[in-house]
């Protein structure tokens, strides 16, 4: 019973309290930025799993947004391909990519791994601008219809806001039981020293081409998601500075912690808005705020081994076998 | 029980007096602006916010509505995530009738399918992107686009007798625009182009273009950028020394050009809307009101800025006293021959599309001066 609280706790506040409570105010502003926050929760997942979990520094992250966002919008808009067919397919076509990317750049670590994404990403950036026949380049892709995946329709501000909602859930549910295994350990331990794993026998270079191309379905989804709760996509909205702000998102929220990746992501995209109020000088204040998060709270503000306990205390079924070898998390 | 229910009568006569009340005496008409006033662009929302300001002080001061108008303003950075996030902000604020902005093309479509779906009316002063006023019609822009250009400019350069030209632009929607519509109607009046070259939003280095561009022969040159890409180009094509007449759009009037471009800069053709020099007397009182109290010389955005609010005033003076979003969107249509400091602009009703005057000028001794 214990283990179920925490997880009943999380969908019952995504499902229940917190439609309920945008219903009653009736803003159509909350809505979207309840959708947005919940948008780049995936994003800075399926980063947390890549760079916080696995190790390795990736600056090309949103360019595998854009390709979701570019799959889903030109599917839809020329092929007429139904939301309920777009939002996987943009997933699998932003993986297929991923792993493209990913066999050449396996074997770099490091910084030239994290050089490699950011040459690669940029490449996607300047392909989506100047392929003009394909992408109708800088003009970018308008009309992309609202979400009304296979005859339900989830245009309303709730509808699109449940279909987000789940779609999250989702894709915590993922990274979550990715992350807290035998798997994700090995993630870890090629993380602190992948010579020594590949000696231990961990399979180096596959593990982090399958790592990469989950994360990567996982950005095409929210690509997806964003192309068709906006309606235009712009080559522009995917630039380094996305990538950045993700990576921000990441390690603000702390590496290597699924919650963290949450609070980083919720708190830099409700901050700005939050901060309106005070004017100009909103943005600098955000930046001092993460200035000073990372100064006082180098590891997150809900770090690794904090949000490890926290998941093997509420949400770790396998932690909780007491038998006389214990588990380290799913087999 | 009497008591109550004699007063629940009264309440309920009084409701449809009261709705009706309100709807003849607003307190407040509001008007939303989205602009960037942080982040890279903020250059742009400042001159707007400038202008915004000065049309509506002294739209208040004159008194023309019994009420006052005020404007919103809210900073998008014109981010995508904000753009959308404000206009839904401004949607759910009953009170305000009409949103002026974004600054780029790309934000005001993301923010322009919010208002299509809830009917706001918006008008944005620089959003040129074609597709930006096919969104719906409750879309408005006031500045005039490459497709209104773009022939002007193959007329001139015909009058002026070029057979062949090369054509230079940055690659965004606005580039492409400006390239699909001038050639078009040049190729339409017998004119041949001869080259075509795009470069990348950032790049500087216009050397490889201008060598390319030199060797297929035109008799000019039409360049689409903006005024610091354009200044680049120039003084590179002074330093290969090649002689061939440049014509250029209109976004590259700005004094700073001479500035940067230096002697690279005589000689140029460009056409605009707004002529800070400008003899006439509505534009010179701009002018002047706006380096007295802002300190600096206004610019083609300013200007923009200046007439998209007094367009939309004018639009809301005519719907008084019914201020509706609807209301105000009708009026807006019905834009005609208001002598604003861009030029005479009108609205086509069924493409909402500006039509304005367009000034020939030419760069003569460090001088914009005025071509008749």
């Amino acid at each position: 019973m214990r283990g179920a609280l925490a997880p009943l706790a999380v969908a019952a506040v995504l499902f229940a309290i917190l439609p309920m409570g945008l219903s009653m105010a009736g803003s159509g502003y909350l809505f979207r930025l309840a959708d947005v926050t919940l948008i780049f929760c995936i994003l800075s997942l399926s980063m947390q799993l890549i760079t916080g979990v696995a190790g390795l520094l990736t600056l090309g992250h949103a360019a595998f947004y854009g390709i979701g966002a570019y799959t889903a919008a030109i599917l839809s808009t020329r092929v007429g391909l139904d939301a309920g067919l777009t939002i996987p397919v943009a997933g699998l076509v932003s993986a297929l990519f991923g792993v493209l990317i990913a066999l050449p750049t396996m074997r770099l670590v490091s910084i030239y791994f994290a050089v490699a994404t950011l040459g690669l990403g940029e490449m996607i950036y300047v392909t989506l601008l100047n392929w003009v026949s394909f992408t109708r380049g800088p003009l970018g892709i308008g009309d992309i219809p609202p979400l009304r995946p296979f005859g339900f329709d989830l245009s309303s501000p709730l509808g699109t806001y449940f279909l987000i909602a789940a779609l999250a859930v989702l894709s915590l549910l993922i990274v979550h039981r990715i992350a807290h295994s035998y798997y994700g350990n090995a993630l870890r331990a090629l993380r602190e020293d992948d010579q020594c794993a590949d000696a231990m026998g961990l399979p180096v270079v596959r593990l982090k081409i399958e790592v990469f191309a989950i994360a990567t379905f996982l950005a095409g989804i929210a690509g997806a998601l964003w192309a068709h709760t906006t309606g235009y996509v712009n080559p522009a909205d995917f630039r380094f500075a996305e990538s950045i702000l993700i990576l921000a998102m990441v390690v603000v929220g702390g590496l290597g912690s699924i919650p963290g990746a949450i609070v980083g992501a919720a708190l830099l995209i409700l901050l700005p808005e939050a901060l309106r109020a005070i004017g100009e000088v909103r943005i600098l204040a955000v930046g001092l705020i993460m200035f000073l998060c990372i100064l006082f709270l180098p590891k997150g503000l809900f770090g690794e081994v904090a949000a490890l306990d926290l998941v093997r205390r509420q949400f770790g079924a396998a932690w909780r076998g007491g038998s006389a070898a214990r588990p380290l998390g799913w087999r | 029980m009497t008591t109550t229910r004699r007063s629940l009568l009264a309440a309920t006569a009084m409701v449809p007096f009261a709705a009706q009340h309100a709807r003849a005496q607003p307190r407040r008409i509001l008007i939303g602006y989205q602009l960037p006033l942080t982040g890279e662009f903020s250059q742009y929302g400042e001159r707007f916010r400038n202008s915004a300001l000065m049309a509506l002080e002294a739209f208040n001061r004159a008194g023309r509505l019994p009420v006052p108008v005020e404007i919103v303003f809210e900073d998008t950075r014109s981010d995508p995530r904000e753009a959308v996030a404000v206009a839904r902000k401004f949607v759910d604020n009953r009170e305000i009738v009409a949103v002026l902005g974004d600054f780029s093309s790309s934000a005001s479509i993301q923010a322009g399918r919010v208002y299509a779906e809830v009917g706001m009316p918006q008008l944005s002063q620089t959003a040129s992107h074609p597709d930006f006023v096919k969104i719906s019609p409750w879309q408005f822009r006031n500045i005039t686009t490459q497709a209104y250009e773009g022939p002007r400019v193959a007329e001139w350069m015909r009058e002026n007798g070029v057979r062949r030209v090369a054509v230079v632009a940055i690659q965004n929607d606005w580039g492409q625009s400006v390239v699909s519509n001038f050639a078009e109607a040049f190729r339409a009046g017998g004119g041949e182009v001869v080259a075509t070259q795009f470069f990348n939003p950032g790049n500087r280095e216009f050397r490889a273009i201008l060598t390319e561009i030199a060797r297929a022969r035109p008799d000019a040159i039409y360049i689409g950028m903006f005024y610091e890409d354009g200044a680049a180009f120039l003084q590179q094509r002074r330093q290969l020394n090649i002689r061939i007449p440049v014509y250029a759009t209109s976004s590259l009037y700005e004094p700073k050009l001479v500035e940067l471009a230096g002697a690279g800069a005589e000689g140029i053709f460009l056409s605009t809307t707004f002529m800070s020099t400008s003899p006439e007397p509505h534009v010179r009182a701009f002018v002047e009101e706006y380096r007295r109290r802002f300190g600096s010389e206004p610019n083609m955005f300013s200007a923009q800025a200046f007439d998209a609010v007094n367009i939309l005033l004018e639009a809301i003076v005519r719907a008084w006293p019914e201020v509706t979003r609807a209301r105000v969107r009708e009026e807006l249509a019905k834009t005609r021959d208001f002598p604003g400091v861009t030029g005479v602009t009108t609205f086509d009703p069924e493409t909402r599309e500006p039509a304005k005057t367009l000034a020939r000028m030419r760069i003569e001794n460090g001088q914009f001066v005025l071509l008749r």
